[in-house]
């Protein structure tokens, strides 16, 4: 059933906002009109916003869907073409990450599996009905159980009514559900909640309350619980109650970068480092909260020099820690990621839990009532519990869910090996991933913009997942498949539809009233019983009489496999945009890499685009070398999604895995590998486009030269637009940029185009090393110039200055001499080297509102003119000027930490006003008197902290 | 010898010559003022005969760019019962029956429409006639081109009405 | 007073290079011809095909065409200074080259003409270039460079080929007089029924003094402006005031050295040693010295300008050309332009045509790369170090750029053979005199 009918039964029509965008059909000669015309009132100029949840990545942010009327292929339809966080939501709260935007290019991705397919006689898919499908599952799990064997249901996270349902499925169906797989499992971090609380969960951790905030590894504004949340948050934190914010990583992340002040550590040192601070804080007694003595006594106890040369720390370094602690009011520590996914890391992590409650642990920092939904993710363990059952060919039919072991464990071919030993195997996959090749049968999910649910984040928060189109091929929500499966095991005329099912659901839950109002919001907040965290004595004491503390002794290189911005887990690479885009650190596009520190990298005499072999677990595999700043020596780091899974040691008492492989050895081959790094150096050598620093002042004699002009200055009447960025507040999320490709129709010109410079984003992340210890970024787009070098030289008029301080470009004019783009200082415009554009289908997602430009055009951003455009068109209808707020461009709508200011520079109360008046503010080679209209506001240099 | 090398050469020019204007004349049909419409419609029956308003079919046109084109349902839901004999009702019918849209020919297209953003709310705001810019449709039988959306008309009369004439005003 | 034997005489010998071409005429014209057909299919593939098939990128917007383009110009000029300017400076010498000059000129602006074309990403708009009345009332931006290089251009050509043809009359007029059957036809038209009457000589001269006297500035107008279009930029590198004259002077100095480069072969096939003469080479060869000097004041004063002013941004570019990624074209352009004119300062070499000769090919290659390593190391590294990047140039640059000499070097071969090489008239006015 479609979602119209359904809304007909709620008896609500969805709710239709804000800013719009819309096009006349595209150049075809047709004109085609629907044949039933929606039920919304979805016209050109005025598209429908749908309310539902992003299924990317386990976070699960609350997404307003922007779907417009288009034709598509001679058929007036409407299409998702926007993505956009729903303002106000508790976990996202507006904004959206990089791979939240890109997740459209899931949808239209032609690479989904379009039709249920079964493994035919002699092992090939073939093309089936669902009912034929259905039909062979149950004739299995009968005979299956028939055979004593047992049938299992190995799924991803699954939360909010789905789980429900497996749960009914599994008990109609005599299945067993299986602990689900995640690879970012988090299984340290829950066990040591479970020693030291008796609550095996991860707490929903509430930056925004802390004064001082400790990152031990947990790289919390990349792929860390939910990076949009937490970037969020620290910056609530930091306007409410000025946070200094410190982290501690062995190797280097972003998230590192961005902190206010950051430590490199030796490897397994960070629990030392924690006992020290538990210990040297009871000594001078800081603590909030004693230990009692049974667990201190056995925490060790080593002098400042010891734990100085151990950790790799100064001791000034480690005095500074002590003292922020000692006068923090509300310290949060958050321990994860690399420093906990290691041999010490049950410890590391139960360690910073005991420093937590003993600096002082509430609801308002370590919130344990609205836990994150990781309860049903299970660990290593439970895999291993599966393949030994696997083993004992004790397993009859075997369900996989919307995961992929295949491609994520390390033993792939053995555990391919033993899914042969069951009965049936049967995959629900949106994708043809290595673990579906494996199945017998393949059940094609629909994608959650196609498809009803619902998504718990975390305890206390449902959100809505509803459909913004009709599926677009023969696929079906894993919901319907469950119910249908069960109606047709039953004899049912007609199964129930999932939709029908989460209304009883939540009518029976939240009665009618609060449903409808959930659908318009998008989520719905519900209270949860609270009961405080109480520290368990005996579990901690058990615990740590036979903790043991590996000390790293060996300085052998070693291998960090870290999560990735851009693919998290891996499960975001098939996004095209999610390559086209450069890694924030590395600013590599497509390919993989290996990052090298620039101490052995000057050592060893390797550069940029060098290949080495790396010698692991008695296999050798080639990367080109990219020199790392900030890495320590000897460490190197491969994101996860570049390299196969490795055999890391896993932790027996939680099920972690280590993300560190030990004993390796690299090796130049003398090859160089040709890699895309955008960025064409990473030393800005105070060129003008950081700030400047006091000392030189490269615009000192600006006043010495006053700017003498041919022209007179530009006039503006009612509207000059402007930008402010605050670097302080950006933490390189890439976030925006994505949000521009998707808003803007910017094509994905591929790897070959960007070895040869040919990349076609309006805005881009500038990392820049700062004397080997520091990067500061800046965010480099079109600064619309009132003086624009880019527009006296274009002999056509292509590009010109409109009355509102806009360098805006007429693409159809524009005959391609490419004078303005050699003359911009900012070098942000983007030739259009061969007809670029998003090949079908991904061609629905385009904006409509957008020209598509076509070869031999310059384009450039133009700061979204089409949402300025259509303000200002709502403004006369209302026979008003635009008000503050009321536009903002795709960029400064999903950054996460609000760094991104629009508005009008003429209205001198404008929020952008202000800040670009700010002593802080700056302008980007301002020496070149361009008068740019984008401003800057300066990473705040962490003085007193040293 | 000679002397024939020359008249072959002029004819050959002409005969390309010809070829070239012919090619011309296809292409100049391609936006003929009055394409062939899969079904006969005619405005001049549901304006003066009927008597319907622009607005009944063209309903979008005061609140959006586009002035909207009816549905084949909204065709129908008069169409069921009237002129149901007629044979070009029967093809409507037909596609109203095979849930498929009538391909109906753009009359009014801008060259390089892609880049241009043209709003007919705003020219209605403005106070504009529909036959201002489109003629007299209650007169035509089959429905023709009575401008030719070059950017000059556009301008001149932007000009008259001092309307804004900044270039991203109607490119996009 | 010389006879008329003598005057037979001197047309015979400069009509011999009208008579029925040798094989390896044909084989030249044949391959230089095939040089500009593959030229043309290239160019026609980048329309097709787009912008991509060049070695260009982001930073780098301008490369090998817009170095082909002044170059070309640059070459069209020592045509008109050695035709024009030395005229008027009643210069005798000139005499040997002034039409091989002119026609050099002629062909050189033709080939320049088109790369403005060639590098446009939608060439097929190129006349949006153009003010003309058009019915939506858009005009060309007059405060760009790259429309002063349209006119410039244009007018240029214009001139160059009046001037040119003026000067053909009167030895048309004796081609016709020896030619027979359908080229006396063709002759007798172009020759404009003249007769040599005095009248027309008077108009004639008062003709050719005017056209000279207008061409002269042209040589620094038009490369002005060409220069301009750098000049004019913000980008480190380009943006400077010396350009103007340091492009002229360097246009004046490729010019001369294509002019050796063309005329040595010429006088070999041709047999014109008595009427191009040693002293004829020396003097050209202390045209060439001097322009070479100037031209390497410029780059001293350009290094001057970046380091003396301390600019950090001039400062890094000028470090960058003479040590970066392009320091080995930057080096061998110096001893092109520079280093090895410098051996001119001695009498014997500069009488040893094939000397010359050798030092002209240097000098041609010095001066591509002069403008390639402007232009390019300029872009490849501006303002924003993230933006950097590097250019090379692909297989279909070098490929029309190689057209583009094929073309040059047809037209001329054609040239010589159905024009008159030496300007008659003007060597028995010189004889006359003496």
């Amino acid at each position: 059933m479609d979602r119209r009918n359904f809304l007909k039964l709620l008896g609500i029509s969805s709710g239709t906002a804000l800013i719009s965008s819309c096009g006349v059909d595209k150049a075809n000669e047709k004109i085609i009109p629907y044949v039933i015309p929606p039920e919304e009132d979805i016209f050109v100029g005025n598209p429908a916003y749908f309310t539902t949840t992003c299924t990317e990545c386990p976070a699960n942010c609350g997404m307003q869907v922007t779907a417009n009327e288009k034709v598509y292929h001679d058929v007036r339809n409407i299409f998702p073409t926007k993505l956009e966080g729903i303002a106000g939501h508790p976990v996202n709260d507006g904004a959206l990450c990089m791979r939240g935007q890109a997740s459209l290019f899931r949808l239209y991705h032609p690479d989904r599996i379009k039709r249920p397919m079964m493994r035919d006689g002699d092992g090939n898919f073939r093309v089936t009905t669902w009912k034929e499908a259905y039909a062979k599952i149950i004739v299995e799990l009968a005979a299956a159980t028939g055979e004593g064997k047992r049938n299992m249901y190995f799924s991803g996270r699954t939360t909010g009514t789905m789980s429900g349902l497996t749960d009914d499925f599994c008990k109609e169906m005599s299945v067993e559900r299986l602990p689900e797989f995640e690879v970012f499992s988090h299984a340290n971090l829950k066990k040591a909640n479970d020693i030291v609380f008796n609550r095996p969960e991860i707490p929903h951790y509430r930056i925004e309350n802390a004064d001082f905030l400790l990152t031990v590894g947990a790289d919390v504004v990349e792929t860390f619980m939910n990076p949009v949340a937490s970037a969020n948050h620290i910056q609530k934190a930091k306007d409410k109650n000025n946070l200094s914010w410190y982290h501690i990583e062995p190797a280097v992340s972003l998230t590192g970068v961005q902190a206010s002040k950051r430590f490199a550590i030796k490897l397994h040192s960070e629990v030392y480092l924690l006992a020290f601070l538990l210990q040297s804080l009871s000594q001078q007694n800081s603590l909030k909260k004693s230990l009692p003595a049974r667990i201190s006594r056995l925490i060790p106890d080593y002098s400042i020099t010891v734990i100085a040369e151990r950790t790799g720390l100064s001791e000034e370094n480690l005095r500074l820690l002590l003292s922020r602690f000692a006068n923090a009011k509300t310290p949060l520590i958050i321990a994860g990621g690399v420093s906990t996914a290691q041999e010490n890391g049950l410890e590391t992590a139960v360690f910073a839990a005991l420093l937590q409650w003993a600096t002082g642990m509430t609801d308002n920092t370590v919130d344990f009532d609205h836990a994150e939904n990781y309860g049903s993710v299970g660990s290593m363990l439970d895999v291993r519990k599966l393949e030994d059952s696997l083993k004992n060919k004790q397993v009859g039919v075997l369900f996989i869910s919307r995961t992929d072991p295949v491609t994520y464990l390390p033993e792939a071919e053995q555990f391919v090996e033993l899914m042969k030993n069951t009965r049936l195997r049967v995959a629900l996959s949106d994708f043809m991933t290595s673990t579906v090749q494996e199945c017998d049968i393949v059940l094609p999910l629909s994608h959650s913009l196609e498809a009803w649910g619902d998504a718990a984040p975390r305890k206390g928060i449902r959100n809505v997942i509803q459909p913004a189109i009709e599926p677009q091929y023969d696929t079906r929500s894993e919901g319907d498949i469950l119910l249908q499966i069960m109606a047709q095991k039953s004899g049912a005329a007609s199964a129930q539809f999932y939709n029908d099912y989460l209304i009883d659901k939540w009518h029976s839950l939240y009665g009618e009233g609060e449903t409808v109002g959930m659908l318009e919001r998008g989520y719905r907040e519900e209270p949860v019983p609270s009961l405080p965290a109480i520290l368990s004595g005996d579990g901690t004491e058990a615990f740590l009489k036979n903790a043991g503390f590996v000390v790293e002794s060996s300085d052998k290189p070693v291998l960090v496999i870290t999560p990735s911005i851009r693919a998290y887990d891996g499960r975001s690479k098939v996004l095209p945009l999610m390559s086209e885009i450069p890694d924030p650190l590395t600013t590599i596009t497509y390919g993989e890499w290996i990052s090298v520190s620039d101490k052995t990298a000057k050592k060893m005499g390797w550069k940029d685009r060098d290949e080495v072999a790396v010698e692991l677990n008695g296999v050798s595999l080639k990367f080109p070398v990219k020199v790392q700043h900030l890495l320590p020596e000897n460490i190197y780091m491969v994101q996860r999604d570049l390299i196969y899974p490795q055999a890391t040691p896993v932790d027996s008492r939680s099920g972690e895995e280590s993300w560190y492989v030990k004993d390796i050895s690299v090796n130049a081959t003398g090859n160089h590998i040709p890699m895309p790094i955008m960025s064409g150096s990473m030393h800005e050598d105070n060129r003008g486009l950081l700030p400047p620093e006091e000392e030189e002042h490269p615009y000192e004699h600006k006043e010495e030269h006053p700017v003498g002009r041919m022209y007179a200055p530009h006039e503006h009447d009612n509207y000059r637009w402007g930008m402010a960025i605050d670097m302080d507040s950006c933490i390189g999320c890439s976030a925006c940029v994505a949000a521009c490709y998707v808003e803007n129709n910017l094509a994905i010109t591929g790897k070959k185009a960007h070895l040869n410079g040919r990349e076609m984003s309006w805005i881009r992340l500038e990392p820049w090393v700062k004397d080997d210890e520091t990067i500061n970024y800046d965010l480099m787009l079109c600064q619309q110039c009132d003086d624009a070098p880019c527009e006296p030289v274009c002999p056509v008029y292509a590009t010109y200055h409109s009355k509102e301080g806009l360098n805006t470009q007429v693409y159809n004019r524009c005959v391609g001499t490419r004078y303005c783009s050699n003359n911009c200082p900012y070098k942000v415009r983007r030739f259009n080297w061969f007809d670029f554009r998003l090949p079908e289908p991904w061609d629905k997602m385009y904006n409509p509102e957008v020209s598509v430009r076509t070869r031999g055009i310059m384009e450039k951003c133009t700061f979204c003119i089409q949402r300025i455009r259509h303000a200002k068109d709502k403004a006369k209808d209302e026979n008003r000027l635009v008000q503050d707020g009321e536009i903002t461009t795709a960029c400064a709508q999903t950054c996460p930490t609000n760094a991104i200011t629009f508005g009008n520079l003429m209205d001198k109360n404008s929020r952008v006003s202000k800040l670009a008046h700010s002593n802080r503010a700056y302008r980007a080679l301002e020496e070149l008197g361009t008068e740019p209209a984008v401003h800057y506001l300066p990473k705040k240099e962490s003085k007193e902290e040293a | 010898m000679k002397r024939r090398v020359a008249p072959v050469v002029i004819t050959a020019y002409f005969l390309l010559f010809a070829l070239f204007v012919l090619l011309m004349g296809y292409f100049w049909n391609e936006n003929q003022k009055t394409p062939v419409q899969p079904i006969n419609f005619s405005h001049q029956i549901h304006v003066s005969k009927v008597g319907l308003q622009c607005t009944f079919c063209h309903t979008t046109v005061e609140k959006s760019r586009f002035a909207g084109i009816p549905s084949v349902q909204k065709c129908m839901s008069c169409h069921k019962s009237v002129k149901t004999e007629s044979p070009e009702i029967q093809k409507l019918t037909k596609y109203w029956n095979e849930k498929k849209p009538v391909p109906w020919r753009r009359v009014y297209s801008f060259t390089i429409q892609n880049y241009v953003y043209f709003t007919h709310k705003r020219h209605i705001k403005a106070g504009l006639e529909c036959s201002n810019c489109h003629g007299e449709v209650k007169v035509m039988p089959h429905i023709e081109r009575v401008r030719k959306l070059e950017m000059g008309w556009c301008i001149s009369c932007h000009r008259a009405k001092n309307a804004p004439t900044d270039c991203w005003t109607c490119h996009k | 007073m010389k006879s008329i034997e003598y005057n037979e005489q001197l047309e015979r010998d400069v009509l011999a290079a009208l008579s029925k071409p040798s094989p390896w005429y044909w084989v030249a014209l044949v391959v230089c011809a095939l040089l500009f057909v593959t030229g043309l299919s290239l160019w026609l593939y980048q329309i097709l095909k787009g912008m991509g098939v060049s070695g260009l990128n982001n930073p780098v917007g301008w490369g090998t065409y817009i170095t082909d383009f002044v170059f070309w110009v640059g070459i069209a000029h020592s045509g008109t200074l050695i035709s024009a300017i030395l005229f008027l400076f009643r210069a005798k010498f000139r005499n040997a080259f002034n039409r091989s000059a002119e026609a050099m000129t002629v062909f050189a602006v033709m080939t320049a003409g088109l790369f403005p074309l060639i590098h446009l990403g939608r060439t097929w708009f190129f006349y949006w270039l153009f003010p003309y009345p058009n019915q939506r009332g858009l005009w060309v931006n007059f405060k760009s460079p790259l429309v002063w290089d349209v006119f410039a251009v244009s007018t240029y050509f214009t001139i160059s080929l009046i001037f040119w043809y003026t000067g053909l009359v009167p030895d048309i007029a004796i081609v016709r007089r020896y030619a027979t059957g359908f080229r006396k036809k063709i002759y007798s038209i172009f020759s404009l029924g003249w007769t040599g009457s005095l009248r027309q000589w008077w108009h004639y001269n008062r003709l050719y003094v005017f056209l000279a006297a207008f061409a002269t500035p042209l040589v620094i107008s038009v490369h002005s402006v060409v220069s301009w279009d750098f000049a004019m930029s913000i980008i480190p590198g380009w943006h400077t005031t010396i350009f103007a004259p340091y492009f002229v002077a360097g246009a004046i100095f490729s010019g001369t050295g294509m002019v050796i480069t063309l005329v040595v072969p010429m006088r070999k096939i041709f047999r014109l040693e008595k009427l191009i003469t040693i002293n004829h080479f020396e003097k050209i060869a202390q045209t060439l010295l001097f322009t070479s000097l100037i031209v390497t004041y410029s780059y001293i004063v350009e290094f001057g300008l970046a380091f003396y002013g301390h600019h950090q941004f001039e400062a890094a570019h000028f470090t960058y050309r003479l040590l970066g990624d392009y320091q080995v074209l930057y080096w061998i352009m110096l001893f092109g332009n520079s280093l090895l004119p410098l051996t001119l300062f001695v009498r014997k070499l500069r009488r040893s045509i094939v000397y010359l000769f050798i030092v002209s090919i240097f000098v041609n290659i010095g001066m591509w790369l002069e403008r390639f390593v402007i232009i390019v190391t300029s872009l490849a590294k501006d303002f924003d170090p993230y933006a950097w990047g590097l250019y090379k140039p692909s297989v279909v640059e070098i490929g029309i750029t190689l057209g583009s000499f094929g073309m040059f070097f047809m037209f001329f071969l054609i040239f010589v053979k159905v024009l008159p090489v030496l300007s008659v008239t003007e060597i028995k006015e010189e004889a006359a005199h003496e």
